[in-house]
């Protein structure tokens, strides 16, 4: 039995009426990874918080290789030997990777950085880890993945034992999610124990020794990394069976709704952000769109949906050219778009809900009359029948937006866009940020839309979404669909090495 | 479901309370202010309650004074609805009341048509002058904060040359105030207080309960079906909430922007009707100032809502007559009076924001 790093008795905190954490206990051994999973608002960010000092708890105690001590902040917690890698990177990018790990830690002479010593330590460090970085370059000029390491880097730089890994794959490849993953055994080989908090359950069986689960701020169980199977987490974090295998339906595709005929945009910095991009949505097909994000995704769904100006090139919908359309007329003609940033996209959060289920259709009728005076009756029942069909949680349809938790507001923008009856659906990121329940719900509807005869042009970063809901994929890379796949004739793998750029990875 | 509408008027309720509680702070406020200066609290509030609602005619006084505050009122609301800030109806109603009267003046019109008539052109003259700084905003992205500030005094420097210039009435007249033409009898605005003295309020005769009170009831009856009724207002509620979502549903956020901002010149034009047609009967740059500031008070405390500005130009109204009575009855100086519309101002937004994060957290614990 190795040494306990970090005993977390009867945690307690509570929110104006919310009770995040209810008496959780948790515990880190020497030389293990415990991953800590739950749906979104179970109460791991706050216990994390909690860890790292930013909360103070309301009951319960925290002790340290068996030491109890109280943590007010994050530098006590740093002090304490625990190290946060946040899923959101606090990294300077104008910096160099040596300034960005020891900033805060500056040695020092008369006032004179030493940058001698540390950079010393550092080698020391990377080669132990194998974790090599060239840290004399700007950490805006250097990948995703590697920006990890340097995270990584600074928080052993400090010392730390307890390594807190907040959704670390999310912006990985699966390769690079591989090389993480080895990284992980090595810490943990050193003695460090290791907090992995995920919602991808494959990893979390891949690498975990062991899994907690948490539900509605309690400790569900705690399994042995070899007694869990995915079906079994997914079930002890929803409290239900969940269905984690999307059925597609058997639907052969028929006319082509959606083609997008060489498209080139450049950036304000006249750099190609998409380049030469041609592909075909059938109706009755999912198209999936696969690529690590910031590879031109975002800028794709903006020319299609939001009319945004492109350079060069066309855009058909049922075989007439859309570009000079705008908005209105797009949507008019069939088209609709789960956006990627539903905050920032797809509610009026004060208005109500069955508003809100009417947006984009609402200058139509039944919603209003001739004389474009609003029909109160008709949005309402509409929103009746959308909310029931949908399963929309929520008191009632004048209820206003900000009311409803994130799963239900994603339900509500799913919804609309569907009952909107369209030719073409563009779904980015559908499932971002939204638990397992609601995941399910959403993929399931996207299904029915297919089966329906609905053209999906699917973007995601999650591959797995990808594979699982795609009739044909297209991997995007720098602005450029590089390869193009029928979900039969590929792998994970193969599609995580063309998201890497072909060339690239061919070179090494 | 009797259970939720049941919750909705606690929300209500709630949201009714935020204003109130903030009038009675700054009420305490008051008071300290007034016992500081060595008054007796108690003669304060007997020399407000003389001055503002001791008989009708100071009811009616109050009333009379809310009509152009409602005007500015609602004006500044509607733009702040579409999220446009219109600080310029100070400018927009300078020029639309010129404009207004110039109809009064030079058209030749039987009263029933005359009376709408001035009305109009007040509007459109409102709206002209809101035009320049919405055209500079929609194509330029101009902020209309700096335009509008600008264009007010360009409007007040206009109206100076113009009334004591080319426009100048004093041939005729016999006042040495700068000031126009008479306006045609056709086109003054008569009073209704014979008429309220029918129903039974005895309205003296020196208090201007006049034809703009009509205007700004059938005023305040269109803006609110306008925006909670029709199309066009509900995408000006939406741009005002969020133009990324109101652009992605599809609506031209440009026109809206530039209507809702038009329209907001064109109710600032109404913001004069009252002094110079039931008042004056010419026009003056001397008719009242500062009114389309006090309007974004008014608006603020109105949250925005067509029945809130009524209640808050009439809170206006009443702050205003306290505050002559708080100088003719006491030592108090009346700019106490500003003192303390400042500060209620600022606790009634204050405790609405605290009142709004109460619901929010509320409706999500029972929306789950």
């Amino acid at each position: 039995m190795s040494e306990t790093l970090l005993e977390m008795r009867k945690i307690t905190k509570r929110f104006p009426g919310v009770l995040a954490n209810d008496r959780i206990s948790f515990d880190l051994l020497r030389g293990e990874v415990h991953a800590l999973v739950g749906e979104n608002g179970a109460g791991k960010t706050t216990l994390m918080k909690i860890l790292y000092g930013l909360y103070s708890p309301d009951s319960g105690s925290i002790s340290i290789k068996g030491g109890k001590l109280s943590i007010k902040n994050p530098k006590e917690a740093i002090n304490s030997g625990i190290g946060m890698v946040h899923q959101h990177f606090m990294l300077i990018p104008p910096f160099t990777v040596l300034e960005n790990i020891i900033i805060g830690e500056e040695t020092q002479k008369f006032g004179i950085l030493n940058e001698e010593k540390p950079a010393e330590k550092i080698r020391g460090l990377m080669e132990k880890n194998g974790l090599i970085v060239d840290i004399n370059t700007k950490v805006e000029d250097i990948p995703v993945g590697i920006q990890q390491r340097v995270e990584i880097l600074k928080i052993l730089y400090r010392g730390a034992e307890i390594l807190v890994f907040d959704e670390p794959t999310a912006v990985l490849t699966p390769q690079e999610a591989e090389e993480l993953f080895k990284t992980f055994r090595q810490l943990t080989a050193q003695g460090k124990g290791i907090i992995f908090i995920s919602h991808k359950l494959d990893e979390v069986l891949e690498i975990a020794d062991r899994i907690t689960v948490i539900r509605k701020g309690q400790v569900v169980k705690t399994l042995d990394g070899n007694e869990a199977s995915k079906s079994l987490i997914a079930e002890l974090m929803v409290g239900k069976p969940v269905l984690l295998e999307v059925k597609r339906p058997d639907v052969s595709p028929g006319r082509v709704i959606l083609e997008v005929r060489n498209l080139d945009l450049k950036d304000y910095r006249k750099i190609a952000v998409l380049n030469d991009v041609s592909f075909t949505v059938h109706s009755g097909e999912v198209y999936g769109i696969a690529g690590v994000e910031g590879n031109g995704q975002t800028e794709l769904i903006s020319v299609i949906a939001e009319a945004a100006p492109i350079e060069h090139g066309d855009i058909l919908l049922d075989g007439e050219s859309v570009v000079n359309w705008d908005v209105r007329k797009r949507r008019d003609a069939g088209i609709s778009h789960i956006p990627e940033d539903r905050h920032k996209y797809g509610l009026l959060l004060p208005f109500t809900l069955a508003e809100n289920l009417t947006l984009g259709m609402h200058h139509k009728k039944p919603f209003v009359n001739s004389f474009q005076i609003i029909n109160r009756k008709k949005i309402q029942e509409h929103a009746r029948r959308v909310i029931s069909i949908f399963d929309i949680r929520t008191p009632s349809e004048l209820t206003p937006a900000l009311a409803l938790s994130g799963g239900n507001q994603q339900k509500v923008i799913v919804a609309r866009e569907l009952s909107a009856e369209p030719k073409l659906l563009l779904a980015a990121q559908p499932t971002r940020g939204v638990d397992i329940g609601a995941t399910e719900f959403i993929h399931n509807q996207l299904m029915e839309a297919k089966k329906e005869g609905r053209a999906i042009l699917l973007v995601s970063a999650d591959l797995d979404e990808v594979m699982s809901l795609s009739d044909r994929i297209g991997v995007m890379y720098k602005g450029k669909i590089i390869k193009e796949f029928t979900r039969e004739e590929t792998t994970k793998e193969e599609i995580g090495f063309y998201m890497m750029g072909e060339k690239e990875h061919a070179r090494n | 479901m009797p259970g939720i509408k049941l919750r909705f008027d606690r929300y209500k309720l709630l949201e009714i309370f935020a204003p109130v509680a903030g009038f009675l702070a700054s009420i305490v406020v008051l008071l300290i202010i007034v016992i500081v200066v060595g008054e007796s609290p108690g003669e304060a509030l007997v020399a407000i309650y003389k001055f503002s609602l001791s008989s009708s005619a100071k009811v009616a006084t109050i009333l009379s004074v809310s009509i152009p505050l409602f005007f500015a009122g609602i004006a500044v609301a509607f733009a702040f609805q579409s999220g446009v800030f219109n600080i310029g109806a100070e400018g927009q109603y300078y020029f639309g009341g010129l404009i207004g009267a110039m109809a009064g003046i030079y058209l030749h019109l039987p009263a029933f048509i005359h009376i709408p008539v001035v009305i109009l052109f007040s509007m459109a003259g409102g709206a002209l002058w809101a035009l320049i700084p919405a055209i500079l905003k929609v194509t330029k992205n101009v902020h209309e904060v700096i335009t509008t500030i600008m264009f007010n005094s360009i409007a007040l420097a206009l109206v100076n040359y113009l009334v004591n210039g080319p426009l100048s009435g004093l041939g005729q007249g016999k006042s040495l105030e700068p000031q126009t033409a008479k306006i045609q009898s056709t086109a003054l605005f008569g009073k209704l207080n014979g008429f309220f003295r029918m129903l039974g309020w005895n309205v003296p005769d020196y208090v201007y309960l006049d034809y703009s009170l009509i205007v700004a009831v059938i005023t305040g009856f269109i803006v609110w079906f306008v925006l909670f009724r029709m199309r066009h207002g509900f995408e000006i509620r939406a741009i005002g909430i969020s133009l990324d979502v109101s652009r992605y549903s599809g609506m031209k956020v440009k026109q809206l922007q530039l209507s809702a901002f038009v329209i907001s010149g064109a109710l600032s034009g109404l913001i004069g009707l009252q002094e110079i047609f039931a008042i004056r009967g010419y026009y003056t740059y001397g008719i009242a100032s500062g009114l389309g500031f006090d309007g974004i008070a008014i608006a603020l405390i109105g949250k925005n809502s067509p029945l809130g500005v009524v209640f808050a130009s009439l809170l206006f109204a009443f702050l205003k007559q306290a505050g002559y009575g708080l100088q003719f009855y006491t030592s108090v100086p009346n700019s106490v009076i500003y003192v303390i519309t400042g500060l209620m101002i600022l606790f009634i937004v204050v405790i609405n924001e605290i009142v709004a994060a109460y619901i929010r957290t509320l409706r999500k614990k029972e929306a789950v």
